[in-house]
């Protein structure tokens, strides 16, 4: 099946866990125009973005990103959405909007330490010296 | 609708960029151009190659220390975390300096972790204040500190450097926090909108939450700071051109009586 990568604004590269995944699918960034617009972050922001964006994504393209994906999707004849995994709630909104849709697999990210989904963290230290033993902790 | 790959100068492409993307940011056109960090893996690989993280643990909380300047690379996972640490290993073997490098590669892992868990709760107060705060978080921050007119020498150029630029040394945003919640009494949140909006890393976990644990809501007490604190890590050049009436210049004690007798 034919895969469309994702990249978002928490993993922006082209080592992306989803796009190191399906090394051969397009890799496609959206500035999302709802959010932005909410935002309104500054231009330097924006800008770096767009550097990164420029670097690591085949397509980029602005507007409502669900819609954009699918636009992106159609356009290629592709089935799947993959994407990289992130804590945003946005994302969760816009990755439960998709699911209706298109088909989407959720790739984890590559975290510095492995921590149990069950775990609830409270404050640093007794984080760190529970997981951190690798590096130090 | 797709946005096209400009080609030129870094300003060429900003202001093309700015155009194409109108409405999307706060500035006006006329002002919108590129930060001095460039953005893209390979600006970041060179970035993480040129740090070296000797001597970190004793000089990073200077402002002109030896930090790694990596964040909006690792914010936007343009660096991964993992591969930052694994940089700085295999480089540099494991020492004292690299292990407190890698704790604050954890703090961000430890600020997602509970960004996954509460979501936009982490806009709302996490836990009772310690110290007595506003509960006012109507508006924006007042003029005179997001305009750099408050006369305090060491805050009006920390905002300069912060829009100029789009960075900030971590010690300079905890003075700044603290100045807004502690001295000028303002709710954390308007800060925190602040510095989102201009901040190059700037992550809503790690932001909201250092926010919050600035103000008491996330820690155990709050953080203050002294006009020592500003010398010792900052220099003197600030004070010396500063003709204010210091709020910092006391001790800890002073400052609590001062701040929070209610």
């Amino acid at each position: 099946m034919k895969t469309v990568v994702w990249l978002h604004g928490d993993s922006l590269s082209v080592k992306d866990p989803a796009a190191q995944k399906y090394p051969d699918a397009e890799r496609v960034f959206v500035f999302d125009r709802p959010f932005l617009e909410k935002a309104k972050l500054s231009f330097k922001r924006i800008f770096f973005l767009y550097e990164c964006a420029a670097e690591a994504a085949g397509e980029i393209r602005v507007g409502d990103t669900a819609e954009e994906l699918q636009e992106a999707m159609r356009e290629r004849a592709a089935g799947r959405l993959a994407v990289t995994e992130s804590a945003s709630p946005r994302w969760r909104e816009l990755v439960a909007e998709l699911q209706g849709k298109v088909e989407v697999e959720v790739v984890p990210v590559a975290d510095l330490v492995a921590v149990p989904a069950d775990f609830v963290a409270k404050r640093f230290t007794p984080f760190w010296k529970k997981f951190g033993k690798e590096w130090g902790g | 609708m797709k946005v096209e790959r400009f080609l030129g100068s870094r300003e060429e492409i900003a202001r093309k960029v700015a155009e194409t993307l109108g409405g999307l940011y706060d500035e006006a056109l006329e002002k919108a151009g590129p930060s001095g960090f460039e953005g893209g893996r390979q600006a970041g690989l060179r970035a993480l190659e040129k740090f070296s993280v000797r001597g970190y643990a004793g000089t990073r909380n200077k402002l002109h220390g030896n930090v790694s300047r990596l964040s909006f690379y690792i914010r936007h996972g343009v660096l991964g975390l993992r591969e930052v640490a694994e940089s700085v290993r295999e480089r540099f073997g494991t020492s004292y300096d690299a292990a407190k490098f890698w704790q604050e590669l954890g703090w961000r892992q430890f600020w997602r972790l509970i960004y996954a868990k509460k979501g936009n709760r982490i806009y709302e107060d996490l836990e009772p204040a310690k110290v007595p705060l506003t509960k006012d978080f109507s508006g924006e921050l007042p003029e005179d500190i997001q305009e750099g007119r408050t006369g305090l020498v060491c805050m009006d150029e920390t905002v300069r450097e912060l829009v100029e630029t789009g960075y900030l040394h971590n010690h300079a945003r905890m003075w700044f926090a603290s100045f807004v919640i502690h001295f000028r009494k303002l709710g954390w949140k308007a800060g925190e909108r602040f510095f989102y909006r201009h901040l190059l890393d700037g992550d809503p976990a790690s932001n909201a939450l250092s926010w919050q644990w600035v103000a008491s809501t996330f820690s155990h007490r709050p953080y203050l700071f002294n006009r020592e604190n500003v010398q010792e890590n900052g220099g003197k050049k600030w004070c010396e051109r500063c003709e204010a009436k210091c709020p910092f210049a006391a001790t800890y004690p002073e400052l609590e009586r001062r701040l929070f007798a209610s």
